[in-house]
C-alpha cells in the first residue's frame, strides 16, 4: 500500500493504483475524455493532467501510478489552463459543431468537459474540412468529424471484445479510425456487438435507433438481464414513453462485466416479426380474433377430457426463453394435473439433460464458472460454437488470446472460432465423445497428469479408427493442455447431443487428469443452450418431444421462434393451442392462439450457464389485451380444475442436483 | 447615471435567439427599467444609434457581404459586444454548408430543391450582397461575451442582460451554460 495526498487528502491506495484511481477514491473529480475504467489506461487526451510536487511539468494521472508519499494537486490556475488549451486544440481539430449533434445536451463527455472549464465558445476555429460519415453499418454510424481520437472504441473492440476490428491509420493529425485495413465498418471484421458506440465519448459512435429520441435525463433506466441465450447478461434498456429506445450492457453486472453481443443491444430494437395483439380462435379453417373467454373456452372444452390420459391426452412443451415461473407452472400443469408421458421443453435436453445425469450420478455440482477463463493459459473447445451462440463467451475466450493463450478446437463441424486456434481438431468420422476418449489415451500415454484418476482409455490405434485422427495429434494436443497451469475445457451439444451421463462421464475424468478440475479449482463449462435451459433440465423438462398418440398439443413458445422440427411434429396434432408474442408459421397451424408478453414486457427468473439465478424485470407495459404467459396458464389451470399455482418454482429448481452450483444475485 | 444602452440585430440565424430573449416574459419590463432598449429588429428602430450605444447583442452567425456589414455596424457603435447564440457563437447550423462549396449550395437552394420547377435560377443582381463561408462572429469582429445555446435558455439571456444593464460582466456557469 502507498499513501498519497490529493488535494490535501491524504488515502492509501495498493501499490500500482493510479493517480486518477486513487482521486476517484479520495472523491476528488479530475476530467477525462480517453480513460475509461474497464479499459487499459491510454494517456492521450491530456485532459487529466495534474501538478506533482518534485516532478517537472504536468502529468497524466491516468498513468501515473501513485507512489508513497507523492503530493499532487489536481486545480490550479496552471491546470485550469492547461484543460482549456487541450479543449480548445480538440474543437479546432475535426468539426464539433453541438446543436445539431446526437449526444448534446448532457450525453457527450467532450461537451460537459468544455462546460467543466466553464467553456462559453471554441477559442479556435473548427477544422471545416468534412471527414466522412461511415453509415455502411446497420446498428451504427461513424461520423470521423466528431471523433477526438482517443481510442476508446479500439481498446474495447481488443481488450474487452477481443475482436481488433477496429484500429488507428496514419499519424498525428491525420489519425484515422479505420475498420480491419480501411474496410467500410458494414463491410468489415465488425461483429456488431456496439461495444465501441456505448464507450465512444462523443458523437462519433452513433447507434441508428436511439438517435434523437431522448437524452439520458429523459429516458429511464431499467437493469435486467438479456435472455438471449444461457450467459445471462446484464443489460439497461433504455425506454421513453414505453418505447424501448436503446439496450446498453451494465458494467457491474456479475457476469459480463459490460460488454453484450448484438442479440443483446441491436437485435430486439430491429424486430420485424409480426406481433399478435388478440387472442385468435380457428373458424372454419381460418384463425380469426376471438376474444380471450372465447379463446379460453375452446382450449378447455377440447381439453378437459384429456385429464390424467398419459400417453393419448395432451403434449406440452415450452420454450426454454421462458422465466423459470412459467417453466414450473407448466410442468405443474402438464405432467402433475395432466399426467402426460409427453412434457418437455423446446430445447429437448440437448444442451442440458447429459450433464443433469451426470450431477445425479456424482450427487454434487461439477462444473465451473466463465470466470475461470480470466487468468486460462489453454482453453479447449468441444463442440461449442462461441461465434454464432453465447457470443459473450466467445469475447472471453477471444480477448485472452493476445496474451498466449493457447486455443484447442474439437468439433466435427466446421467451428468459425478454429481460425484464432493453436490447434484443430477435426474427426473425419465418430465425434467429440469419442476425441475426448482418444486425449484419454493420449494423456496417458504422455504421463505427467495432474491428478490420479482410474480410466480405462481405448488404444490410441482404435481411437484413430474410428475418429480418423493421427494419434500424434492427439497426443502434441493432450501435452499442450497437460503443459498448461490453467487450463479451461468449454464443451457444447457436440458432447451433450448425445443425450446420457456416459457422454460426458470421460470429459470429466480428462478434465480431472488435465488439471481442469482440482480442489480449488474448476474450468469446466457447458454453455448449454437458450436463456434457461439449465432451468429447464432442473426440473426434468428435457425429453425428446414427438407426438406419438395425444389428442391435442399445448405450446407456450412466448417471443420464441418455433423449430422447423417443431412444426413437422405438430401437423398430424388433432387440436394445437399456442401461447405465443409474433405470428410464426406455428400459430398459423394452431387451432388456438393466445397473445403473450414478451421478455421486455414480463418479469421472472432465469438460471444462467454458470448457475447465476437472475432477476429478468420489466422494461415496458404490455399492449392492452395481451397477458403474461404465467396468467394464461393459471387461468386455463383454473378453468380445468388443475391444482398449480407455480409457488415451489425455486425450491424445485435445487431439489435436484445441478451441473453447476445455484447462487442467487 | 444613464441607463446603459442596449441594441440587437440579427445576421445568418433563424430568430430564435430573439424568440428566446422575448421568452422571459415579464422580466422584459425590469429590464426596460434598468436599460435603455435602442434597435432591435423587432422594434421600430433598426439600427444602432450612429451616437453609440453600450451593448450591442447580434444573433446569427456572418454568412454574406450585408451580415458582414451589420456584423462591422454593430461592433464600430458598441462599447460590450455580446454573441448571442450557436450560430453567432460557433457559426451553429448555418454552418453546416460550409462543408460544401458556395456554388453547391446555391444550386441546392435555388435550382435543386424540390419545390422548384424549371424556372429555378441563381440570384445574380448586382444589388444583392454575396454570400461567403459561414463565421462566427469572433472570426469577423473581436466578441466580449459569448452566449451560446440554440438557443440559449430565456433565463441565461435575462441573466446576462440584467447583469450587463447593471454594470456587470456576466459569467455564465452551470444551468446558463449550454451548447445546445
Amino acid at each position: 500500500m502507498v499513501h498519497i495526498t490529493i488535494d490535501g487528502k491524504t488515502i492509501e491506495v495498493p501499490e500500482g493504483t493510479t493517480v486518477l484511481r486513487a482521486a476517484e477514491k479520495a472523491g476528488v473529480f479530475i476530467p477525462t475524455l480517453c480513460d475509461h475504467p474497464h479499459l487499459t489506461p491510454y494517456g492521450g487526451c491530456r485532459l487529466c493532467l495534474v501538478e506533482v510536487e518534485g516532478m517537472r511539468g504536468l502529468q497524466p494521472s491516468c498513468t501515473l501510478p501513485a507512489a508513497n508519499n507523492m503530493v499532487v494537486r489536481t486545480d490550479s490556475e496552471k491546470l485550469r489552463a492547461s484543460r482549456k488549451f487541450v479543449l480548445t486544440m480538440l474543437f479546432s481539430e475535426r468539426n464539433h459543431f453541438c446543436p445539431y449533434c446526437v449526444v448534446t445536451g448532457g450525453d457527450c463527455e467532450l461537451q460537459n468537459a468544455a462546460y467543466g472549464e466553464g467553456m462559453t465558445h471554441w477559442p479556435l476555429q473548427p477544422n471545416w474540412q468534412p471527414y466522412t460519415v461511415d453509415a455502411t453499418h446497420p446498428y451504427f454510424v461513424l461520423d470521423h468529424n466528431r471523433c477526438i481520437l482517443c481510442r476508446r472504441c479500439v481498446r474495447a473492440c481488443g481488450e474487452l471484445v477481443g475482436n481488433f476490428t477496429l484500429g488507428f491509420e496514419e499519424r498525428g493529425a491525420q489519425s484515422v479510425l479505420v475498420a480491419d485495413l480501411g474496410t467500410p465498418l458494414g463491410e468489415s471484421t465488425c461483429i456488431s456487438c456496439g461495444t465501441c458506440v456505448q464507450v465512444c465519448p462523443t458523437g462519433a459512435l452513433i447507434d441508428r435507433v436511439s438517435a434523437y429520441r431522448g437524452r439520458d435525463t429523459q429516458v429511464n433506466h431499467n437493469k435486467t438481464i438479456c435472455v438471449g441465450c444461457s450467459v445471462g447478461c446484464g443489460i439497461d434498456v433504455l425506454t421513453r414513453d414505453n418505447q424501448i429506445v436503446r439496450i446498453e450492457s451494465d458494467w457491474d453486472a456479475p457476469v459480463n462485466h459490460g460488454v453484450i453481443c448484438k442479440l443483446g443491444r441491436f437485435v430486439p430494437l430491429f424486430e420485424e416479426k409480426e406481433r399478435i395483439n388478440t387472442p385468435l380462435v380457428k373458424k372454419d379453417g381460418k384463425l380469426k380474433a376471438a376474444t380471450w373467454d372465447e379463446a379460453i373456452s375452446t382450449i378447455v372444452s377440447h381439453l378437459k377430457p384429456l385429464v390424467n390420459k398419459k400417453s393419448d391426452g395432451v403434449a406440452a412443451m415450452v420454450s426454454t426463453r421462458m422465466p423459470a415461473e412459467t417453466l414450473y407452472l407448466f410442468k405443474e400443469i402438464f405432467a402433475n394435473g395432466f399426467k402426460s408421458d409427453m412434457v418437455t421443453s423446446s430445447e429437448e435436453g440437448i444442451p442440458s439433460a447429459a450433464p443433469a445425469a451426470l450431477a445425479d450420478e456424482l450427487g454434487k455440482p461439477f462444473e465451473g464458472k466463465l470466470s475461470a477463463l480470466e487468468n486460462a493459459d489453454c482453453v479447449v473447445i468441444m463442440g461449442a460454437d462461441l461465434i454464432n451462440k453465447h457470443e459473450v463467451a466467445g469475447f472471453f475466450v477471444k480477448r485472452i488470446l493476445p496474451k498466449g493463450t493457447k486455443l484447442i478446437v474439437l468439433d466435427v463441424e466446421d467451428n468459425p472460432i478454429a481460425d484464432l486456434a493453436d490447434m484443430v481438431i477435426k474427426p473425419t468420422k465418430g465425434n467429440e465423445s469419442d476425441l475426448v476418449k482418444g486425449l484419454l489415451a493420449a494423456v496417458a500415454k504422455v504421463g505427467n497428469a495432474k491428478a490420479t484418476v482410474k480410466i480405462q482409455p481405448p488404444s490410441l490405434e482404435k481411437v484413430e479408427s474410428t475418429t480418423g485422427v493421427k494419434s500424434e495429434q492427439l497426443i502434441e494436443c493432450a501435452k499442450m493442455i497437460l503443459e498448461s497451469e490453467q487450463p479451461v475445457f468449454i464443451y457444447g451439444k457436440g458432447l451433450t447431443a448425445q443425450g446420457s451421463a456416459e457422454a460426458v462421464k470421460p470429459l470429466l475424468d480428462l478434465a480431472r487428469l488435465c488439471g481442469v478440475i482440482s480442489d480449488n479449482y474448476n474450468g469446466l463449462i457447458n454453455v448449454k443452450g437458450k436463456a434457461n435451459s439449465l432451468a429447464a433440465a432442473q426440473y426434468k423438462l428435457d425429453q425428446p418431444f414427438a407426438l406419438n398418440g395425444h389428442q391435442a398439443a399445448y405450446i407456450v413458445l412466448g417471443d420464441d421462434d418455433p423449430s422447423q422440427r417443431l412444426i413437422k411434429s405438430l401437423e398430424k396434432a388433432p387440436f394445437l393451442a399456442v401461447q405465443a408474442s409474433y405470428a410464426s408459421q406455428l400459430t398459423a397451424m394452431a387451432d388456438v392462439v393466445l397473445p403473450v408478453q414478451t421478455w421486455a414486457e414480463q418479469e421472472g427468473h432465469y438460471l444462467s450457464l454458470e448457475g447465476y439465478l437472475q432477476t429478468a424485470k420489466k422494461s415496458v407495459d404490455a399492449p392492452e389485451e395481451i397477458k403474461s404467459n404465467n396468467e394464461v396458464l393459471k387461468e386455463i389451470a383454473s378453468k380445468l380444475g388443475i391444482k398449480a399455482n407455480g409457488e415451489a418454482w425455486q425450491k424445485q429448481l435445487t431439489a435436484r442436483t445441478c451441473p453447476v452450483s445455484i447462487i442467487e444475485i | 447615471m444613464a441607463k446603459p444602452k442596449i441594441a440587437s440585430d440579427w445576421m445568418a440565424g433563424c430568430a430564435g435567439c430573439h424568440m428566446s430573449l422575448l421568452d422571459i416574459d415579464e422580466r422584459i419590463i425590469k429590464i426596460a427599467e434598468l436599460a435603455d432598449i435602442r434597435a432591435t429588429p423587432i422594434t421600430d428602430l433598426k439600427e444602432p444609434d450612429a451616437s453609440g450605444v453600450d451593448v450591442g447583442i447580434l444573433e446569427g452567425g456572418v454568412n454574406n457581404t450585408s451580415n458582414e456589414e451589420v456584423a462591422h455596424r454593430m461592433r464600430a457603435r458598441c462599447k460590450i459586444l455580446v454573441a448571442l447564440g450557436d450560430c453567432a457563437v460557433f457559426g451553429g447550423v448555418p454552418a453546416m454548408r460550409n462543408f460544401f462549396s458556395i456554388e453547391e449550395s446555391l444550386r441546392r437552394a435555388y435550382i435543386e430543391t424540390e419545390s422548384t420547377d424549371a424556372e429555378g435560377k441563381i440570384p445574380d443582381d448586382p444589388e444583392l450582397c454575396k454570400p461567403t463561408r459561414v463565421r462566427a462572429v469572433q472570426d469577423v469582429v473581436p466578441v466580449d461575451i459569448f452566449l451560446p445555446g440554440c438557443p440559449p435558455s430565456a433565463d441565461a439571456i435575462y441573466y446576462v442582460l440584467s447583469e450587463l444593464a447593471q454594470g456587470r460582466i456576466p459569467v455564465l456557469k452551470d444551468e446558463n451554460l449550454h451548447w445546445h
